[in-house]
């Protein structure tokens, strides 16, 4: 699926498994874990340390990630909010997943808006989706959602109403199950 | 008297010190040049545009969570109609995603006829566009009618197919709904050579007119760097110079197996833009004609999948090429039938989150033409 190298086989499952051995050579101080997705290698760090990865990520000669291609906010239930970034550096070809869980009841994460513009409308999207907070964005309005709407739809607690129920034209107990 | 007050009064010796008032125009979201359902705010001075603001969300249909409420197989109906001009591309995303997520095989017949169908609903896709541009420039109806010639001959051959033309349903996850019919790969080649008739058609009306190239060159330049910094991808990054195709750089499916080369542009500008979608076009065209010389026999939908899919635990971020760019699905999955998070990455919505940067300082009659450009879907725009 992707094109970065597989991980070296004499450890059986290694700590920072590929592309994640030199982000860790790189950035000795900030506590992160590492693993494998099914396309990518994935790293965890706390939102705290997320600024100072992704200032070494982009700049950084042997790692140089200028490409946010994605962003995914997730409800991980009773373990908080999470962030996932999604990178690729078109000058190594390589890929990587940055995994930001949050503490229950405080989800800021410092936003990426300054390190790639790419970001904002990505953040806007997470923040009326789940409800995440992006501080230092820019323009934090709801996007794809009415102007006005508090909700946050992808949350696991959100229920799946009926059109006419949220519109107020039928009553009814709010939220079904499939 | 004049009804404007003194100094507000244009007059041809003092225009110098005469300042003009911003004035804000809306356009959309009922538009014909906005494809759709999108509206943005120009703040004009005079013709120029100073600011433009976009407003989506109108076509906004919860993919997400539905995805989240109803099983692998029955979530599959709601991807296609993200990007709804190439609703197999996105298909084969989707299911892609799930076989990732779920360790699921495909069989090779499968992976063949998965990229003869995203292949054909890639030239459709631009065929929409290369009409919808030609109109937005100025030869409405022409170049419009020319391109739904050829698409109309795509879409029946996808009906005889898959047994619908736009929203088929028909890749699933462990293969493809069912096997090609008979006379297929006859119908297929005929259905080719007319689409390389349709695009010398579109490409003498269109290319072959000065007036057209002269509307499209030079209008807003984009460089690569500035393309990676705004998450640009597919066509628009290719317009740039950077030859960056998901099917070379990271070839998922029978991509490696196939010669085919990226066309790239040279300035990023809009005439680059339509260029490059053209010269796309004949390359699918040259995918296709190569799987129908490699397509092996054998089954086209994995045996061993259970009706009801389990996938216990997985987790990835799936990538192809989509017709606008990048289209990438992240999956999460946690036990169960359903999955956990499926996300979609839209190429269209983040190709479009660059508009306002590319807009300002140009015609408002210009926006029009950079807005077609991008060739947005407002489907996979707003999920």
């Amino acid at each position: 699926m992707t094109n970065e190298n597989p991980a070296p086989a004499e450890a059986a499952a290694p700590a920072f498994p590929g592309i994640a051995a030199a982000i860790h050579a790189a950035l000795p101080g900030v506590p992160m874990t590492a693993r494998e997705t099914s396309t990518d290698v994935d790293i965890r760090v706390a939102p705290g340390d997320l600024p100072a990865v992704v200032e070494a990520l982009k700049d950084r000669e042997e790692l140089a990630f200028d490409y946010l291609r994605n962003m995914v906010g997730l409800d991980m239930q009773e373990a908080g909010l999470e962030v996932k970034y999604h990178f690729y550096s078109f000058k190594h070809g390589h890929s990587l997943q940055v995994t930001v869980p949050t503490p229950p009841g405080n989800p800021h994460v410092p936003s990426l808006t300054p390190y790639y513009p790419a970001a904002n409308w990505h953040e806007r999207e997470a923040a009326e989706m789940v409800g995440l907070v992006f501080d230092g964005h820019p323009n934090l309005k709801n996007l794809l959602l009415e102007e006005d709407l508090r909700i946050h739809p992808l949350l696991k607690a959100h229920p799946l109403q009926a059109i006419e129920i949220v519109q107020g034209i039928e009553e009814g107990k709010p939220g079904f199950e499939f | 008297m004049s009804i404007w007050p003194e100094e507000h009064v244009a007059t041809a010796h003092h225009g110098e010190g005469f300042d003009t008032v911003d004035m804000t125009i809306n356009v959309g979201p009922q538009h014909p040049a906005t494809h759709g359902v999108f509206r943005m705010v120009l703040t004009v001075d005079g013709e120029m545009v100073v600011d433009c603001e976009p407003y989506i969300g109108y076509l906004h249909r919860g993919l997400e969570k539905l995805s989240e409420a109803n099983d692998y197989r029955q979530a599959m109906g709601y991807w296609d109609r993200t990007d709804y001009l190439a609703g197999l591309v996105c298909e084969q995303a989707y299911c892609m995603a799930v076989e990732k997520m779920g360790n699921i095989e495909v069989p090779e017949r499968a992976e063949y006829i998965r990229v003869i169908m995203s292949e054909l609903s890639r030239i459709n896709s631009h065929f929409m566009f290369l009409g919808a541009f030609g109109a937005d420039v100025g030869s409405f109806g022409t170049s419009f009618i020319y391109a739904w010639r050829e698409r109309e001959r795509i879409y029946d051959l996808l009906e005889e197919v898959a047994g619908d033309r736009m929203f088929p349903t028909y890749v699933r996850p462990g293969g493809v709904a069912m096997d090609l019919p008979e006379n297929f790969e006859a119908r297929c080649r005929w259905v080719l050579s007319s689409v390389y008739q349709g695009l010398e058609d579109l490409d003498g009306l269109l290319t072959g007119n000065e007036i057209f190239v002269e509307r499209c060159s030079g209008l807003s330049p984009v460089s690569p760097e500035t393309a990676i910094k705004w998450g640009l991808t597919g066509p628009m990054i290719r317009a740039t110079g950077l030859p960056w195709d998901i099917r070379k750089a990271e070839p998922y499916s029978i991509y490696d197996r196939i010669k085919f080369e990226i066309p790239t542009g040279k300035q990023g500008d809009v005439l680059d833009r339509f260029i490059v979608r053209l010269a796309e076009m004949y390359q699918s065209a040259k995918i296709i004609e190569q799987c129908l010389d490699q397509i092996p026999g054998g089954l086209v939908l994995n045996p061993k999948l259970p009706r009801n899919l389990r996938i216990d635990n997985g987790e990835c971020y799936v990538r192809v090429e989509g017709t606008k760019g990048e289209y990438g699905v992240y999956g999460l999955a946690r036990g169960g039938n359903k999955a956990y998070r499926m996300k979609l990455r839209s190429p269209s919505f983040c190709n479009l989150s660059a508009l306002r940067e590319m807009v300002v300082g140009n015609y408002v009659a210009d926006a029009i033409i950079i807005l077609g450009s991008l060739d947005i879907v407002l489907g996979e725009v707003d999920k």
